[in-house]
């Protein structure tokens, strides 16, 4: 079992994480990869020049290490790759990137929908929206709970 | 006494910027007694701890209000993650 996480302080490349995860397989049949970027737009339709996620180094990695962890504890995952950014983030840039794998397809894309999930809901990060008329922080959304709560359900 | 410096997270380094310092007998001070203090000193903050929602992490870990806090100890306020 590999599990890594990392805090990217600067604009990283998804592909080549891709190919990298990919390179480093050992007989998996499954690969499953999501990466999230930074919209232009906030829920409300107002323009996000930049959007700033303020870490706590260890804690925030710490609280990243925990999410993967339980993601292999529940899938049947082989290995998983967390990258997260934090700093100042431009419209399109990625802001979160997660590979899984597994021996079959089923548990690679559970897993990387959990991890999200949690990630979305639990990462140690405080995010605010910077636009023309000033900031905003962001909390987790209703459905950012709900798509969590998935999870809860499906464990009870 | 001596003084503690204490990091303030998220949108409460916008009460009163990112970092306060503040005193503590030198045996230490509780974090629920730390909560109090600040809220002397600075209301704005005040307003916000007396929320409830706010955390105190102590050398990378969270914890909670009885933990004793003393100098040399690295203080951060944690308001309600975003999440990623």
């Amino acid at each position: 079992m590999t599990s890594a996480v990392q805090l990217a302080e600067a604009a990283f490349d998804p592909a080549a994480l891709l190919a990298r995860f990919t390179a480093d397989l050992d007989g998996e049949g499954a690969v499953v990869s999501f990466t999230g970027h930074a919209r232009g737009a906030a829920k409300d339709g107002g323009v996000v020049q930049v959007l700033v996620l303020e870490s706590y180094r260890g804690v925030t990695l710490a609280s990243m290490r925990a999410i993967a962890g339980e993601a292999h504890a529940r899938f049947a995952i082989t290995r998983s790759l967390v990258v997260h950014r934090a700093g100042r983030i431009l419209p399109g840039e990625a802001i979160v990137y997660v590979a899984t794998a597994s021996a079959h397809r089923r548990a690679a894309f559970e897993a990387a929908d959990y991890l999200m999930d949690r990630l979305k809901t639990e990462a140690v990060f405080w995010k605010r929206e910077e636009g023309p008329d000033g900031h905003r922080w962001i909390e987790p959304t209703e459905g950012d709970r709900a798509d969590l709560s998935r999870w809860t359900a499906k464990q009870d | 006494m001596t003084i503690l410096r204490i990091e303030l997270c998220g949108r409460l380094a916008e009460a009163c910027g990112c970092e306060v310092e503040q005193a503590v007998p030198t045996d230490g001070l509780p974090v629920h007694a730390l909560f109090a203090a600040l809220a002397d000193a600075h209301p704005r903050l005040g307003e916000v701890l007396a929320r409830g929602r706010v955390r105190a992490c102590v050398n990378e870990e969270i914890v909670p209000g009885s933990t004793v806090v003393t100098a040399g100890d690295a203080v951060a306020l944690f308001p309600p993650v975003s999440g990623g």
